[in-house]
């Protein structure tokens, strides 16, 4: 199990190299694929036993990681404002030397942390993926901090957890106790919303962003805005679909995001972005 | 790494590619499994992965780890797993992990 110092904690990383799953590893240099993973009840496996193999049978270069507080990766008391999260990875891309700027894939939260690393590392970053998610802006931290408000109050109920499994089965109720004791344990729930931001007009995203979405999630009526105000962006609505895209379209999603990767793939960016870098 | 026992037949007992002999090298692996609590699981090939050892999928990232290590390029467990759906997955059993890394070494073998 691969872990890498990523400041003051230590990250859980896997890699699949281009053509490691099967398949052929393409010919020059690779494009290179970040998956972000979202809150809570949530790890690197989500995309180490669903998108991670297709993509690197399709000639990209994988890297999943667990995000702090979650999998395998330390979990800390404190510490989970946004920007820690965006560091971690910076740190993680360091240590794998990874200097081709990437394209970040996120689910849920984990695509609020992709946008703001594209934000705050824009040399870094080739494109990036949002499923089901926000930007992060001032009314996503508040949106946040109900959401976290309302599952700290839940998830530690013995009562909360029953209701789960009978509604929803043993394996999401497993899940859910797993997010009650991250909440228990660490101060997530007030750390994440108290986080930095970027400005409404998100004019810091400056590379490409492809946003997918559920009808029936809500998160979708985020299209017009997305699209007035993002000068290269791409948007797609799933019908009949709420907030778990990648769990229960991942054939679409990974398609979707596939095509999305290649169509924005430069080879060569390396040495562009070392020259970016020195002028 | 050819020796007398993995050149004879299939399904030799002992032999390293032995239905039996995997399924004490994955249960040993299990096992072994940080923070999975398995030191003293009983592990048959019925087991399952989800139900009955009550694994998180990040700990069958972890034994998929272990696989790599111990039988190195001849077993792809990504390969795999990339064939199974969300809900195989959570029924995927013990024996079903066995069959596939039996088979893989001896295609391995055969070359």
């Amino acid at each position: 199990m691969a872990k890498i110092r990523t400041g003051d904690i230590t990250t859980h990383v896997q890699r699949l190299p281009a053509g490691a799953a099967g398949g052929t590893a393409p010919e020059g240099e690779a494009p290179v694929v970040v998956f972000v993973h979202g809150l809570l009840t949530d790890s690197l496996a989500s995309y180490y036993f669903t998108l991670g193999p297709a993509f690197s049978a399709a000639g990209v270069d994988v890297v999943m990681y667990d995000l702090r507080g979650h999998g395998r990766t330390d979990r800390p008391r404190t510490g989970y404002q946004l920007e820690a999260f965006v560091e971690d990875l910076a740190y993680l891309l360091d240590g794998l030397e990874e200097e081709r700027p990437v394209h970040l894939v996120g689910n849920s939260f984990g695509g609020t942390v992709a946008a703001a690393f594209a934000a705050w590392h824009p040399e870094r970053a080739a494109s990036v993926t949002m499923i089901e998610s926000e930007p992060p802006v001032a009314a996503w931290t508040g949106h946040m901090a109900e959401g976290l408000a309302h599952a700290r109050r839940e998830l530690v109920r013995d009562e909360a957890i029953d209701w789960i499994a009978e509604q929803h089965g043993a394996h999401t109720a497993r899940l859910s106790r797993g997010a009650g004791r991250i909440l228990a344990s660490t101060t997530l729930a007030e750390d994440i919303p108290s986080g930095r931001v970027i400005d409404d007009d998100l004019s810091a995203i400056r590379c490409p962003l492809l946003a997918v979405f559920g009808d029936e999630s809500g998160l979708s009526a985020q299209v017009p805005e997305l699209e007035a105000k993002l000068p290269d962006c791409r948007t797609v609505v799933l019908p009949r679909q709420g907030h778990s895209v990648l769990v229960e379209q991942p054939t679409r999603t990974r398609d979707l995001v596939l095509d999305w990767v290649r169509a924005h793939h430069v080879p060569g960016r390396r040495a562009a972005a070392v020259a970016g870098a020195a002028r | 790494m050819t020796t007398e026992a993995t050149t004879t037949a299939t399904g030799t007992p002992g032999a390293e590619h032995d239905e039996g002999t995997v399924l004490r090298q994955i249960a040993t692996m299990l096992r072994e499994l940080p923070d999975a609590g398995l030191d003293d699981a009983e592990i048959t090939r019925e087991t399952l992965f989800h139900d009955d050892l009550e694994l998180e999928s990040i700990d069958l990232v972890a034994l998929a780890g272990s696989l790599r290590e111990h039988y190195g390029e001849r077993v792809n467990v990504a390969l795999f797993i990339a064939d199974l759906e969300l809900d195989e997955i959570i029924a995927l059993t013990v024996g079903q992990l066995v069959d596939y890394v039996a088979e893989s070494l001896r295609a391995a073998e055969r070359g």
